[in-house]
């Protein structure tokens, strides 16, 4: 996309929806909002048919919220509950066929460095827990391998959510689903050692909790992409519907999840910590 | 008939604490007016979940914001 294609040619603004208007008049293309200024502002992300107090949808909101530059970048999704949200927003999505997220995304980063050598594009690719580490494990770990450079983000629901609530390879030891009544057998994937070994540069496991620090470590994945190689984060997204979470309990649910099994962990390589100090000290001389 | 919340703006005036935007889970639905100081909902867009009403009255033990039935004529 770019800046350029957002606006409307003159005289046809007044014929557009109220919402694409808002949109450019109080949208965030072409500015650099901070997230905390969420709710006075047009987000990017539309009316969607994601579940009332779903936390992947929040996960979704604060996604396109943090995106350092919407306006340049094209979001994969694949099969899945997260899809019905990522492509209600005014950012290009590109849904794939199942699993083969990464392997669309390696050829799109490619194909836009040839197109648009210049111009800074971004690629994130947003799956399940399903989509990434089971069914797209291979092509996951592949572009992993090959150090492609494009951001993964995992909103790991821990079940097969939209298909009747089969067990996946990160739901939790023991836990019984809908269509798996024996209760799991083995743990969860270890996903984030793995991207680690197959050489992500920016790894963060997180429970959504805390919107800045979300938004942070969001932008931080973006940047590092864009300059050293792969950067993976590892949300935990809740099922309310699979796992019997009342809505207004959702987040509560995180903030225990949060302490138990889903504490922050942030991993970097040292020439990508090198390059966020360098950032945030010339923020603070801007200041 | 619609399961959605509302705000006791009056209240919530006083504390401008803008939390429950950042909290609901649907964009461009929980509001908050800078002019007023308080919180809105774009009750066509709730869904009802009562997320809000978690963050300002079991977090913040501030009870600004309640669940509410409306009608289309509402």
């Amino acid at each position: 996309m770019g800046l350029k294609y957002i606006q409307p040619a003159p005289g046809f603004k007044e014929y557009l929806p109220k919402d694409y208007v808002d949109l450019i008049d109080f949208g965030p293309f072409g500015k650099e909002i901070d997230v905390q200024y969420m709710g006075q502002y047009k987000e990017i992300l539309e009316e969607h048919p994601m579940c009332a107090g779903c936390w992947m949808a929040y996960f979704v909101r604060v996604f396109y919220a943090a995106l350092p530059n919407p306006e340049d970048t094209i979001v994969l999704g694949t099969a899945g509950c997260a899809r019905l949200a990522l492509s209600q927003a005014a950012v290009p999505f590109i849904y794939g066929n199942y699993g083969d997220t990464n392997a669309v995304a390696s050829g799109l980063t490619r194909a836009l460095n040839l197109r648009f050598p210049d111009k800074t594009k971004d690629v994130v690719a947003i799956a399940g827990d399903g989509g990434l580490m089971d069914i797209g494990f291979s092509m996951t770990l592949h572009s992993w391998f090959r150090r492609e450079k494009f951001t993964t983000i995992m909103v790991d629901n821990e079940v097969y959510g939209n298909t009747g609530g089969q067990e996946s390879g990160m739901s939790p030891k023991g836990v019984q689903l809908k269509m798996a009544p024996k209760g799991k057998k083995f743990d969860k994937i270890p996903a984030t050692e793995l991207a680690k070994l197959a050489g992500c540069v920016y790894v963060v496991k997180l429970a959504p909790t805390n919107v800045k620090r979300m938004a942070k470590v969001i932008k931080r994945a973006v940047l590092a992409a864009r300059h050293f190689g792969p950067t993976f984060i590892h949300a935990y997204t809740s099922c309310n519907i699979e796992y019997s979470i009342p809505t207004e309990e959702v987040l509560k649910d995180a903030r225990e999840r949060e302490k138990k099994d889903f504490g922050f962990e942030e991993y970097m390589t040292d020439e990508v910590k090198e390059f966020f100090e360098e950032i945030e000290k010339k923020k603070e001389v801007k200041k | 008939m619609y399961y959605v919340a509302k705000v006791d703006e009056e209240k919530c005036a006083t504390y401008k604490c803008k939390q429950c935007t950042l909290f609901c889970p649907e964009a461009n639905t929980l509001m908050f007016d800078d002019d007023r100081n308080t919180a809105w909902v774009n009750e066509p867009r709730c869904k009802g979940c009562a997320l809000c009403v978690y963050v300002c009255s079991d977090l913040l033990k501030r009870d600004c914001i309640e669940m509410v039935m409306v009608t289309a004529e509402d």
